[in-house]
């Protein structure tokens, strides 16, 4: 069972320093993704799931705890290490605006992460995987010289897409990949990081703050919370029996398209608190309506209240009715 | 922009695809303003005769003629003859040239060494960018053409030193503006996506960062060549730059200066050389002018 | 009931160095007191400039070409630009999508909301202070912080105020553009809560424009799907969530991913949106129209009724209908 985890992380932890104090982006996660899986990352603005993101795809350092990569320890990793990294793990970020650079054509871009790492000797060789990729993620070769402001964000994102499976890395943290784009091409990218996913095995960590989306492409969830774990099961169990109020309240807040739902409405209150210098206690208390004294002087641990349903509240079982 | 995106979609159906480069772009708005492509013909004539002076020069700019001087213009020397009786017009031909080439040479430094600090200290903010920026702030507090000519005289006249002394002024200029362009870029994403291929901060900076910052400093340069060349020709003009009998239009224009008590008759010594020093000046700023409405894209209606 | 405000054969035009941009080609729509209509597209598909146009807000590079827009009964579009000066912010006002640069950072919010006040309405300085506090405690902020700055104010904040504003003079018609797009869901909730429940407190008409069909179905009456620049389909919430006509707004639905019905695989939409300044012949939707027919590519189909007030514009139902008869 645990060989088959490509990422594992204990007690992950990264603070940033403020002019105002300490904040805590990440405050001890820990979660393991096994292969050829999705795990879907979800939560607001500022729960810390990017610097998760970050952190994983290693552009952040780790401030405490370690994390593996497929059995490796790759926390602070050396800079032998990393170059074996570089290739087995990659991103795709959330505005494919912002992540070409303007000035290099769609080939060059493609390119760039062989050129970087010398994959090919010859230039045929790696034109010809530039081909490849192109073909691969649905981009007609007639793009080949075209500069992405002059392409459609559907199609810039497929160029970060082929830009990421360059060197065939096992394992991709999509970061809000589908957020910039209008639901049908929205649908179109989601199809195809599917198929690639099935083709190539790869396993992904989709973050995202739009639920039906992390509904549809992920295996298991994790819900975070101004850094924090609140809820970690998989898809099915997640949406069919939420234990956390949290990720209750961020159900019920979705909009359903559809006329027919009768869902109970339970609009939570308040906003998402400062990550700087927190409180200690439970980080979603100021918020919560189950809210009591254990709440807001303790730190709730995750428990495994059903069977891989872990959740991380005082109450879970009596919120539940169990 | 989004029209142009679409533009780009919609050739793309039909299969008419254009390839045009970003600077392709930037020249073709460019060739739509009137006033760049009179700047940009002007330049062109301007550096034909100047390579060409040779050749196209009736006269040796050297060769004088004590019979003749203070001709004004006429048939054999359209425009007059100096207190040598040299043709006034074949040494404005070939103080272009030097002018011109040493407002090249400075810029070219000024930009080179300009472009190095900006981009080192505005990709590793730290205590290297902290002393170099404040070493700039110091050298910008000093007036630039004081500058130029204490540069010139520790280092002495000829064409390198002259263009040297000018360029130091304009290095802290550059390396302020790519500092803060380049702490601009280091945040995109595009960065972060080649540190995770594990790209090298010189093939960031060489690759990502320099081509980036490109566009704002080719304007910046066509407004600096036009300065250079006043510059140049004040730092002769007070006999610290190109020394004579090389022509330089700056001493041209000195050396006529000191022949202007008979204006009426020798008018044409000081009136030739101030044109082309204003006229191309005007040229290059206009043109520079032009290049940044070009560039910027919100100057599209 | 007679309608609040009727749109008729609305053209708007942008003209760019390159060729005119077609941004609204011809669009009708009304509204009645009270109701809400959510105006619903992509990018790119003229939302915005319609709402604009209502307000002859349209940039200085657009023109309003043709048609009209009747608000009580008055041509906005004859207006002299003095009458539009006291309808803008008083009789209809717009919430904008993004509340960070909606408002002035250098003004209290308090002074921001009783520029409006004072703008239209003749009262003395203590009571429009007065109105300032009542409408701003109405989005819920609190006297006591009436008087800081917009940095202050968190981004749902930001929008509270946004609404406060538009709100403060009592509009009849309130157009507003994606006002939850830059907030979070469970914000968006709250937000989208209150904006309902002001307009029933206040019985103001909304135009909802927005990209998310489930905000549409909780807060709307009637529907219009806009697409380049036309509206292919306009009716009732049943009409367009149970009777689905048009094939973009069919395929709208089956490419969004979903919470409460469970999809194995996406059925996105072929295609992208064309190019405004050269759109296609015939029916703007037919180059990603699964059903396309010969007659799709020559000739734009004119706006059938299907149902009582449930507008088609595509010749599938055209053709239908001539079956029939």
């Amino acid at each position: 069972m645990h060989n088959n985890h490509i990422v594992e992380a204990k007690e992950l932890c990264k603070y940033f320093k403020t002019p105002h104090g300490q904040l805590h982006a990440v405050d001890g996660l820990s979660f393991q993704i096994a292969e050829h899986t999705v795990l879907g990352v979800v939560g607001e603005s500022g729960c810390g799931k990017s610097t998760l993101g970050r952190m994983l795809a290693g552009l952040h350092e780790v401030t405490s705890g370690s994390l593996y990569f497929e059995g490796q320890d790759v926390t602070n990793p050396s800079r032998k290490a990393k170059k074996s990294l570089y290739r087995r793990r990659q991103m795709i970020f959330q505005d494919p605006s912002s992540s070409l650079d303007p000035r290099q054509c769609v080939s060059d871009l493609i390119a760039e992460p062989m050129n970087v790492m010398k994959l090919y000797k010859g230039r045929r060789e790696r034109d010809a995987r530039v081909e490849e990729l192109m073909d691969i993620v649905g981009l007609a070769k007639r793009y080949a010289f075209s500069y992405p402001h002059e392409l459609d964000g559907g199609r810039r994102q497929r160029i970060g897409i082929a830009r990421a499976l360059a060197c065939d890395p096992k394992f991709i943290v999509c970061d809000e990949p589908v957020s910039a784009l209008d639901v049908s091409i929205q649908a179109q990218i989601l199809n195809l990081l599917q198929d690639l996913q099935y083709e190539k095995g790869l396993t992904y960590m989709f973050i995202t703050h739009d639920l039906s989306v992390v509904k549809h492409i992920s295996d298991e969830i994790l819900v975070m919370y101004l850094g924090c774990e609140m809820e970690h099961a998989t898809s099915i169990e997640l949406f069919e029996k939420p234990l956390h109020p949290y990720t209750k309240g961020l159900l019920s807040a979705i909009p359903i398209p559809s006329i027919h739902t009768n869902r109970e409405e339970f609009i939570m209150s308040g906003e998402v608190a400062s990550p700087i210098n927190p409180n200690s206690g439970c980080r979603f208390a100021s918020r919560c309506i189950f809210a009591d004294e254990p709440c807001y002087s303790e730190s709730p641990e995750v428990i495994e209240v059903l069977p891989r349903h872990f959740c991380a509240c005082h109450f879970a079982r009596e919120v539940n009715g169990m | 922009m989004n029209n142009a995106i679409n533009k780009e979609i919609h050739s793309g159906v039909s299969g008419k695809l254009k390839k045009r480069s970003y600077f392709a772009e930037i020249w073709h708005r460019l060739v739509k303003s009137p006033v760049a492509v009179v700047c940009i013909v002007y330049l062109a004539v301007l550096l034909i005769g100047i390579i060409f002076a040779d050749v196209i020069a009736p006269y040796d700019d050297k060769a004088t003629d004590l019979s003749s001087r203070f001709q004004t213009p006429n048939a054999e020397h359209i425009m007059g003859t100096d207190d040598f009786g040299r043709d006034l017009f074949s040494r404005l031909l070939h103080g272009g040239r030097t002018s011109l080439i040493v407002a090249i040479i400075a810029v070219a430094i000024g930009i080179g060494a300009g472009m190095i600090i900006g981009a080192v200290c505005g990709y590793f903010s730290s205590l290297v960018d902290n002393i170099l920026m404040r070493f700039m702030d110091v050298v910008m507090a000093i007036p630039g053409m004081l500058l130029a000519i204490c540069v010139s005289v520790a280092l002495g006249s000829g064409i390198v030193n002259t263009a040297l002394a000018i360029a130091v002024g304009t290095i802290p200029m550059i390396a302020r503006q790519l500092r803060s362009s380049t702490l601009l870029i280091r945040n995109q994403e595009y960065i972060d996506a080649s540190l995770l291929f594990g790209a090298s901060s010189v093939r960031i900076i060489l690759h990502h960062v320099i081509p980036n910052t490109l566009a704002p400093i080719i304007v910046q340069s066509s407004l600096y060549i036009g300065g250079s060349i006043m510059a140049i020709a004040g730092l002769s003009f007070l006999g610290l730059g190109v020394q004579p009998p090389t022509p330089e239009w700056g001493n041209i224009l000195n050396n006529g200066l000191d022949h202007i008590y008979d204006v009426a008759t020798r008018w044409h010594v000081i009136v030739f050389p101030g044109m082309f020093i204003v006229v191309t000046m005007l040229a290059f700023n206009m043109l520079g002018d032009s290049l940044r409405d070009a560039m910027d894209p919100r100057m599209r209606k | 009931m007679s309608d609040l405000l009727e749109i008729k054969d609305l053209v708007i035009r942008f003209d760019t160095e390159d060729g005119s941009v077609h941004a609204v080609n011809g669009i009708d729509l009304h509204i009645g007191s009270g109701e809400t209509l959510g105006l619903v597209g992509e990018t790119g598909a003229g939302k915005t400039t319609t709402a604009l146009g209502i307000l002859r807000l349209v940039p200085d590079s657009g023109k309003i070409c043709a048609g009209s827009i009747s608000y009580k009964n008055v041509d906005i579009l004859k207006m002299s630009d003095k009458n539009i000066l006291d309808i803008r912010g008083n009789e209809i006002s717009m919430i904008f999508q993004d509340p960070m640069t909606a408002l002035n950072p250098v003004m209290t919010i308090s002074a921001q909301v009783m520029e409006v006040i004072e703008r239209h309405q003749a009262c003395t300085r203590g009571e429009a202070r007065a109105r300032m506090i009542e409408i701003l405690g109405k989005v819920g902020i609190r006297p006591e912080r009436v008087d800081e700055y917009p940095h202050q104010f968190s981004g749902g904040m930001k929008q509270r105020v946004v609404i406060a504003i538009a709100l403060a003079c009592n509009p009849k018609l309130l157009l507003a553009d994606e006002p939850t797009t830059a907030l979070d869901v469970t914000i968006q909730a709250q937000v989208m809560r209150m904006i309902n429940d002001l307009k029933k407190e206040f019985g103001t008409s909304m135009i909802l424009i927005t990209h998310d069909l489930g905000i549409v179905a909780k807060s709307c009456d009637s529907v219009a799907i806009m697409y380049a620049g036309e509206i292919v389909e306009f009716g009732s919430l049943e009409d367009i969530f149970d009777r689905t006509s048009h094939p973009y707004t069919k395929g709208l639905f089956a490419s969004m991913p979903r919470l409460d019905v469970e999809t194995e695989r996406l059925m996105p939409i072929a295609g992208l949106m064309p190019d405004p300044m050269e759109l296609p012949l015939g029916c703007k939707f037919h180059p990603r129209c699964p059903h396309r027919m010969e007659i799709c590519t020559t000739d734009n189909p004119q706006g059938t009724e299907v149902n009582y007030g449930h507008l088609v514009k595509c010749h599938l139902h055209t053709t239908k209908n001539g079956d029939m008869d």
